[in-house]
């Protein structure tokens, strides 16, 4: 048995592919990203020096020194996923988490960003977690900045095995507004929902107003920046904008919702209540607070005139 | 992932509704439906019930200061996570992945952990392929 298990063990170390857990090769030469700054780090602060050389990047000035009392945490020795998201807003950045394909990550170098990744150095029960900058490709090697190696040279084999125990876990940081190399709608929405959620509303209108660029025909975008225009007063681009996003999904409930509590505010009560009276179609009962709100102002509001036509 | 019991996903749901309707509380000036809120409505609404923001943050700011975080900066710390985000934290923070060293003789301790699993000392290979996600 120990005789099979040390043989085993031997030709995965060999091949270098009987471990990962997913394609032991990478699929092109990418990079070297320009303009990747060093930091070596201290003693269990890979996280503050990683982000560090990935903001610097970005064109943020800071260092692992300033970073540590914000992202570091002693009685773990060492940094949280979420706090390295929460720091990267604070930097003014949009922290964009990309899938975990090497593929991906490989669009990401083409793109000329560095991605931050957590690696599990060691084996899944007994962790050894580490952040490091993926700052190219080359000859089945992952280019790295890690630890206090400028340029870490990692097998594909290897880099794919320490991030798949790590997750995939992988981000890279967008400058307002800028699109990812991979873009998606959906996770384009949550990422600068997340900015209203944290009462930055003018960062998230920014990526909503470039996401309705990006995907004209995506309801819920034209939903979600007729909400920020709305909540920043101006409240004419707002109708405009849900009257947008219900002509590409017309059985969207809390766009007419929206729409119709808009309408009565304007004094279009006549319009109001054709709108809510759509809403109260499509709406699920999660919805039916919300809608009973919107009823009372609509009922409180006069037919209007010829001003409320659309 | 797909375990939930149905007691447990229709409490959620239960709560979800209620915490949304306590959201519109009646008022003369009724609130438009916000973003965050769709998004929980549309994106597996089951799982992601609203939270209770001050309770997950009361939460995580406790125990980070007990791992030594500093008092004046903690509170800045938590300010740009959302509240699903702070939940999730709460819920995790004390089996998360804390990205640390890098340094030492990893590779020399990987081929006796290696060595270990294959002898079935210990359990180590369990979650390979597996996502949390």
């Amino acid at each position: 048995m120990l005789m099979r298990a040390l043989l085993l063990a031997g030709l995965a170390l060999v091949s270098g592919c009987a471990l990962t857990s997913s394609r032991g090769t990478l699929p092109q030469v990418a990079g070297p990203v320009a303009n990747v700054p060093f930091f070596p780090q201290r003693e269990y602060q890979c996280g503050p020096a990683a982000l560090a050389t990935l903001l610097v990047n970005r064109g943020v000035a800071t260092t692992p020194d300033s970073l540590v009392p914000r992202i570091y945490v002693p009685g773990r020795k060492g940094s949280f996923q979420a706090e390295i998201i929460a720091e990267i807003r604070r930097q003014g950045l949009v922290p964009w988490q990309i899938d975990g394909t090497v593929e991906a990550l490989a669009a990401e170098l083409h793109a000329d960003r560095p991605v931050l990744v957590l690696q599990n150095l060691l084996v899944p029960s007994w962790p050894r977690w580490h952040y490091a900058i993926v700052y190219g490709m080359r000859d089945q090697r992952v280019l790295l900045r890690s630890g206090r190696d400028p340029e870490q040279r990692t097998w594909a084999a290897r880099f794919l095995r320490t991030w798949g125990y790590a997750d995939h876990w992988a981000v890279v940081a967008l400058r307002p507004g800028e699109m990812p190399a991979r873009p998606d709608a959906k996770r384009w929405l949550e990422t600068y929902a997340a900015f209203e959620a944290i009462g930055q509303p003018a960062q998230a209108a920014v990526g909503y107003q470039t996401g309705v660029r990006q995907w004209p025909q995506d309801s819920l975008l034209w939903f979600a920046l007729g909400n920020s225009q709305y909540l920043a007063e101006r409240k004419e681009l707002a109708e405009a904008s849900w009257r947008r996003g219900l002509r590409i999904d017309p059985g969207f409930a809390p766009g007419w919702n929206n729409l119709a509590q808009r309408l009565a505010e304007r004094g279009c009560g006549k319009a109001a209540r054709a709108a809510l009276t759509q809403a109260q179609r499509f709406a699920d009962a999660r919805l039916g607070a919300a809608l009973a709100g919107t009823q009372r102002q609509v009922a409180a509001s006069p037919a209007g005139g010829v001003t409320c036509e659309e | 992932m797909n375990t939930t019991s149905p007691w447990k996903r229709h409490g959620v749901y239960a709560l979800c509704v209620l915490s949304l309707s306590a959201t519109w509380q009646p008022s003369a000036r009724a609130d438009i439906i916000d973003t965050q809120t769709v998004i929980e409505l549309t994106s597996r609404a089951a799982e992601l019930a609203r939270v209770d923001r001050a309770l997950s943050a009361d939460s995580v700011k406790s125990r980070l200061l007990l791992l030594g975080v500093e008092r004046d900066s903690v509170d800045a710390r938590l300010a740009s996570l959302t509240d699903r985000e702070l939940a999730s934290f709460a819920d995790r923070l004390d089996t998360a992945p804390a990205g640390g060293d890098g340094l030492a003789l990893v590779g020399a301790v990987f081929v006796v952990l290696l060595i270990l699993e294959l002898v079935g000392v210990i359990d180590v290979f369990k979650n390979v392929g597996s996502s949390r996600r």
